[in-house]
């Protein structure tokens, strides 16, 4: 009995923990406030440089930092932490830091999102205008509008350009985003935030925005933000999050599409309640386009619904001190039809590890554009000043043997969006899918 | 339990072993036998052990510092029957046990699974009631390797290797002869985690000296466990271990 602990289960939560890997954060653009700090706050900030200068140097996977001298980068910025004057100049400087690894999952979160959220009893989340958004050849184009929503009440289509919202132009902000991640694979990720953040604000106000319509037609319309579909999870020091899970048939294909990898008590049996319910279908889709990931260890919950085989695995991880195998564990009753995975720039972190690794066993098919590159496990810590301090605890190599990190999945068949298809009501991806789900094996 | 043959006759061993407290560096190490038998004693000794036939503890999982809280209910019966039960917050309850042949796990993140080999060999031993006072069925070696500081404390370190699985290392306090620290890989279908687990907080529970403060440190990550309530000899019903449905399924479809 000097084992009161069954270690193994402790072991099963520590692979949950680790495994958490979503690319949501780290995307602050907040400043903080402008008022000048307390000498206490300095001291805080000063602390919270340090913690996330020696996490990173106990942490970090590869000990080489890749070749960047980590001792000397503190001793860097060291004297510009302690010049800070204001929480968003000193946030400022441990972004720098951080930044210099050049890698996804590190990121500030501020304190004010945890102390908003703490005085709520439900979770706000950030409300919506009821539309999503991607970058297509520069453009900003609806892909879809909520059902229910003020935009669709006010007739809002897929395939309609927004021009601007509240009277400021967005292409401006698509080029100075593009002119800064030209080459990142997250540049999709990036263009369509910045649309959505400015779509983004408190629920019940209105947001008034310019399309170009399906005629070429300007109209104004405006639309009430109201509060994102789905129910507010929570895990860790991540923020709250809405999270909604949706399955249907299209035709006699079935169609799976949920918005993050979060809440598993709740979406993993909606998940593996669909697929049975798609038992003896061709194939079913499984939409992750703009899915930035949650929990990594769902991935490999979901994956064991289409493997029967045992010790087949979506990737390793591999931290410091030793590798963590992404091993399927088979689920009963096997879904033995075609797996599609519909993807593209804003589909990150765990959706890549999902996609990426049932592609490499060769048993799905990818659909879209290339993913977001951005498929890091990691934690998150609450800094001495109250910020939440997102860090990347090891890199990750799908089963084919590839990084994830930068390059992102490739898919088996390139289907690109388009705003004219888009305004016919058609979704490409989905038509590409379902036709490769009826082809003859 | 094949320990390997000493010299020294048993009289001056056991001498050994009582000035271990005030050991110098300089001297020799008491052995294993003598630590872990030790152990028993301080903790309540052979009879009090005797007397347990289940037992059931309650408790809380933190991550520290990573804002990830959950709880931890065991149950445990005699000889080696166990079922353990993790309700995590934000993910939901995780499961884990074994009816003394079939170890198992499952969860409605990944289903079920009847654990092999050295898995299944760790789950057996963890299951087993009693544990320290059948040291010598567990492991087929045990030798007294060290000695270390832990935690400001001079502890023995010992080497225990199991008839299956990897081999443990534990360090137990010079003064107290409580098991402080224990090192061991847990192995599982991700892999071999290598965890070290530090045991603090002993409290007597009916007679029987228990670290009610776990902390273990795996994969860059730290967690503590909270032991709140230890009850022995409770009521538990007749299919308290009798494998899940989901599990059942599984050992149904292998037969």
């Amino acid at each position: 009995m000097s084992r009161l602990l069954p270690l193994q289960a402790a072991a099963s939560v520590v692979a949950v923990a680790l495994a958490g890997t979503t690319a949501l954060c780290g995307q602050d653009s907040s400043t903080g406030r402008a008022r000048p700090l307390s000498s206490d706050e300095r001291k805080l900030n000063l602390e919270s440089f340090e913690f996330i200068w020696s996490t990173i140097r106990d942490q970090y996977w590869d000990p080489t930092f890749g070749g960047l001298n980590w001792t000397a980068i503190r001793d860097e910025l060291r004297p510009a932490i302690e010049r800070a004057a204001t929480t968003g100049q000193a946030r400022q400087v441990m972004r720098q830091m951080i930044d210099r690894l050049g890698k996804s999952h590190f990121g500030i979160i501020p304190a004010d999102v945890y102390s908003d959220l703490d005085e709520r009893e439900q979770a706000t989340g950030t409300a919506t205008a009821g539309l999503d958004v991607r970058v297509l050849e520069g453009k900003a184009i609806v892909t879809s509008v909520e059902e229910g929503s003020s935009a669709a009440t006010r007739g809002v289509h897929p395939g309609w350009e927004i021009l601007s919202v509240d009277g400021t132009s967005i292409t401006p902000v698509l080029r100075r985003i593009a002119g800064l991640d030209g080459n990142s694979t997250m540049l999709e990720l990036h263009l369509t935030r910045a649309v959505l953040a400015k779509l983004s604000g408190a629920a019940g106000t209105d947001v008034r925005v310019e399309f170009l319509d399906g005629a070429g037609r300007r109209v104004i319309k405006q639309i009430e933000r109201s509060e994102p579909p789905g129910a507010v999870a929570r895990f860790g020091y991540l923020p709250p999050m809405h999270v909604w899970f949706r399955s249907r048939r299209l035709g006699d294909a079935g169609y799976i599409a949920f918005n993050l990898f979060l809440d598993p008590a709740r979406l993993m049996p909606e998940f593996g309640d669909a697929l049975k319910s798609f038992a003896g279908s061709p194939g079913v889709m499984i939409d992750l386009r703009g899915n930035p990931g949650g929990l990594g260890i769902m991935a490999l919950g979901m994956a064991g619904w289409f493997i029967d085989k045992p010790n087949e695995r979506l990737g390793t991880m591999h931290t410091r001190q030793a590798p963590l195998k992404f091993t399927v564990n088979p689920r009963q009753p096997t879904y033995t039809g075609r797996v599609a995975f519909l993807v593209d720039g804003c589909s990150a972190s765990t959706s890549e590890i999902f996609a990426g690794g049932m592609k490499d066993l060769g048993r799905a098919r990818v659909f879209g554009t290339r993913t977001a590159g951005a498929a890091l496990p990691s934690a998150i810590d609450r800094l001495p000043n109250g910020d939440g301090f997102q860090h990347a605890l090891a890199d990750y190599i799908s089963e084919g043997g590839r990084p994830l990190e930068g390059v992102g999945v490739i898919p088996d068949v390139e289907v690109k969006l388009t705003r004219e298809a888009l305004l016919a009501g058609r979704d490409a991806v989905v038509d590409a899918a379902i036709e490769w789900i009826h082809t003859r094996k | 339990m094949h320990l390997r043959r000493h010299s020294l006759p048993s009289l001056v061993l056991a001498a050994l072993a009582c000035a271990s407290v005030l050991a110098a560096p300089d001297e020799p190490l008491p052995k294993a036998e003598q630590i872990l038998d030790k152990f028993v004693e301080v903790t309540g000794g052979k009879a009090a052990y005797e007397k347990v036939h289940n037992e059931k503890f309650t408790g809380t999982f933190e991550f520290v510092g990573k804002g990830i809280k959950g709880t931890i209910t065991s149950y445990r019966a005699e000889p080696n029957k166990s079922v353990a039960i993790v309700e995590l917050e934000g993910v939901g309850t995780l499961q884990e046990g074994t009816d003394g042949t079939i170890a198992w796990e499952t969860s409605s993140l990944q289903g079920p699974r009847i654990k092999q080999g050295d898995e299944r060999a760790v789950s057996l031993r963890e299951a087993t009631l009693r544990a320290p006072i059948y040291w010598r069925k567990l492991y087929k070696h045990a030798e007294t390797v060290g000695a270390e500081t832990i935690g400001g404390q001079p502890c023995y370190k010992i080497m225990l290797t199991p008839e299956e699985g990897k081999p443990e290392t534990q360090y137990y306090d010079k003064k107290s002869s409580l098991m402080l620290k224990l090192m061991m890989t847990i192995t599982g279908p991700m892999g071999e985690i290598p965890a070290e687990t530090l045991l603090s907080d002993y409290k007597e529970d009916a007679g029987l000296l228990q670290p009610h403060k776990v902390q273990q440190k795996a994969m860059e990550q730290e967690f503590l466990i909270t032991i709140d309530h230890v009850e022995y000899n409770v009521d538990m019903p007749s299919d308290r271990f009798d494998l899940p449905a989901d599990v059942k399924a599984l050992t149904s479809k292998k037969e």
